[in-house]
């Protein structure tokens, strides 16, 4: 089974133009496009004209392209979006199949239409109400086209009306429901970095490492990022550390001596190992790998890109 | 189904049926359960010696009084429910239940498997593991699935810390919706809950004795009556975990004896105080707990007689041998 590496997502607003611009030099696995809520009419025309050049332009640095369409003008906003370069679309609010169904038949036709292959865009649900979270198995099993799913924290708590803040968290049992529902389903669940907005000003490298830490041992694969400082430190948080690395292959050596040796339970270093122990060591190592091999093709995809500016002037 | 007892489980020792000499020493460890396992701590080529095993470690493992159960292999159930079903078994674990269906032909063979080899109908009883994200969604199907399911629990441990990609041992308690769903379905569907609280562990230690007795007394202050662990030195303190306190025994009469005496007011509760001199309210809820209370602790009393009575009986006998 492949590996789906989508540690960072980070959103960059469709109408600023210079961000576009600079978001593929910023390491993110992935880019949202966010075609916001509440854009006057004129400006959503406008963002919607350049959209697929901008989609191009991000993916330059090797991440993958979302973009966030509005709930209420799902097929306009998905139409300016489609083209190669796409991933797919953050479709926001579902409260059941049906919303799931009607974004996957606008994608088959739009795909049709662009003579992109049927099926290749994702549905990236984000879940912004009870119902959704109380509805979430049958949404994020709707659709082929759903590989993560998102819990926009923000959104909920407004939907809720809960004054946000982190204590008492009060999304205990979303969080975790959406982590269990996905994982079942065999979809990725991601996390909001910064859900309660609080911003990065007090928190250092290590702070928002941990934090990130902290969501991935919850179950959370990646997350969004709102802001382009999470990057580095969800990468980092989501990739294997070089001290795990090293304890596992030790696991794994211990557990081959043990097997070798008629039994599948050894002691280590105060720890029981037997094959659940010895497997997970197999999922660490497997992920490093993989984690490794999306950051070459980042890294490529990048170095391309600045040769490509510099020989000619592409920006 | 006819009425079987419930069983005392809070203290038990899982081992490999391979490894002989934890076999053969088990029976004085004192625990509730032995559970002898087929599964993660039996290599491949072992599983067919494995299983037939089982028959005769039965009564090796019974004679300290100690329930015999055995943990079959998830993707050999048949076959190992072929080789383990005998009497004297208390119980089938089955690792990383998923599926109703799974539980449904588990309880067909079993139920052949009792009339053709003389044992009580629906004296086995299934334990059904939740160990994957797939088994918590299922969770009150597979309960639902048979009356063998007697206790129900899990969505922690290492196979659910993997399935869900998740660090086992960290600061939080990374398991706490799902262990919730389960402890739900169980209470819901009227059998034992088996879970426990979280208590922060970053050592992933299976052999300290004090971290086995915090835990198992916070389990059973949260109202859970379950244990079990890999080493010796965990039994002890998991049955005295798991056994109300002397000064909790007391504390039970006397809540018993203040309700009585409402019975003769018409009030339905009464502010007091304690022994200790701390206020306290009496009422038929904390009443209701004081009798689960020293019933808990008669038939956790009951139990240790029976296996001290068993482990001596067994001590006389090698001595007059």
């Amino acid at each position: 089974m492949t590996i789906l590496v989508r540690r960072s997502n980070l959103v960059i607003p469709a109408t600023q133009s210079r961000m576009v611009r600079w978001a593929w030099n910023l390491g993110a696995d992935a880019i949202i496009l966010d075609l916001q809520d509440g854009m006057p009419p004129s400006e959503l025309e406008t963002a919607r004209d350049s959209l697929k050049p901008a989609v191009s332009m991000v993916a330059k640095g090797g991440a993958e392209v979302f973009v966030r369409v509005n709930a209420h003008s799902v097929y306009a906003d998905a139409a300016a979006a489609m083209c190669a370069d796409l991933t797919g679309i953050v479709v926001p609010g579902p409260e059941s199949a049906a919303d799931i169904a009607e974004a996957d038949s606008i994608l088959n036709e739009l795909e049709r239409h662009a003579g992109v292959a049927r099926g290749s865009a994702e549905i990236f649900p984000s879940i912004e109400t009870a119902a959704g979270v109380w509805r979430i198995r049958e949404i994020i099993t709707a659709s082929p086209r759903i590989r993560q799913v998102i819990i926009d924290e923000a959104e909920l708590a407004a939907s809720l009306g809960i004054v946000q803040g982190s204590d008492p968290d009060p999304f205990v049992y979303a969080r975790g429901r959406l982590c269990i529902e996905a994982t079942a389903a065999g979809v990725q669940p991601i996390a909001v970095a910064d859900p309660t907005g609080l911003g990065i000003a007090n928190l250092g490298h290590d702070d928002l490492v941990q934090t990130a830490t902290d969501a991935r041992n919850l179950g959370f694969k990646g997350m969004v990022c709102s802001h382009p400082a999470w990057v580095n430190p969800v990468n980092e948080a989501h990739t294997p550390a070089e001290s795990l690395v090293d304890y596992y292959t030790q696991v794994r050596e211990v557990f081959a001596q043990a097997l070798a040796a008629g039994t599948a339970a050894a002691p280590f270093a105060g720890r029981m190992i037997d094959v659940p122990v010895d497997e997970w060591a197999k999922d660490v190592l497997a992920m490093s790998a993989a984690c490794a091999a999306r950051d070459a093709e980042k890294q490529a995809a990048s170095e391309m890109a600045r040769v490509w500016q510099d020989t000619f002037g592409l920006a | 189904m006819p009425d079987h007892p419930r069983r005392l489980k809070r203290s038990g020792l899982t081992m490999p049926v391979v490894t002989e000499r934890f076999i053969n020493n088990a029976w004085h460890r004192g625990c509730d359960f032995i559970n002898m396992d087929l599964e993660d701590s039996v290599p491949p080529n072992l599983k067919d010696v494995a299983r037939n095993l089982i028959k005769e470690s039965i009564p090796v493992v019974n004679k300290g009084g100690a329930d015999a159960v055995c943990r079959i292999n998830h993707d050999l159930m048949e076959a190992d429910l072929n080789a383990v079903v005998w009497p004297g078994l208390m119980m089938v674990n089955y690792p990383k239940a998923e599926h109703a269906h799974e539980i449904r032909r588990m309880d067909e063979i079993i139920t052949r498997l009792e009339a053709e080899r003389g044992i009580r109908p629906g004296t086995i009883e299934i334990g059904a593991n939740i160990e994957t994200e797939v088994g918590v969604t299922n969770a009150y199907d597979i309960v639902s699935a048979s009356p063998r399911i007697r206790e129900f629990g899990g969505a922690s441990g290492y196979d659910m810390s993997r399935d869900l990609g998740v660090e086992m041992f960290v600061q939080f308690d990374q398991f706490v919706y799902g262990k919730g769903e389960v402890e739900l379905t169980a209470r819901a569907l009227g059998v034992t809950p088996h879970a426990t609280p979280f208590t922060p562990n970053l050592t992933g230690s299976v052999s300290d004795p004090d971290r086995a007795f915090a835990e198992a007394d916070a389990a059973r202050r949260c109202g859970f009556r379950i244990g079990g662990g890999l080493h010796p030195n965990v039994v002890e303190p998991q049955n005295r975990g798991f056994t109300p306190t002397d000064d909790e025994v007391a504390d039970a009469h006397w809540v018993i004896q203040q309700y009585r005496q409402l019975s003769h007011t018409g009030d339905t509760w009464l502010q007091t105080q304690d022994a200790s001199g701390q206020p306290r309210v009496v009422d038929r809820y904390e009443a209701a707990r004081a009798e689960e209370l020293l019933q808990w602790r008669a038939a956790c009393e009951e139990r240790d007689r029976e296996k001290n009575e068993a482990i001596a009986r067994v001590r006389a006998a090698e001595a007059s041998a």
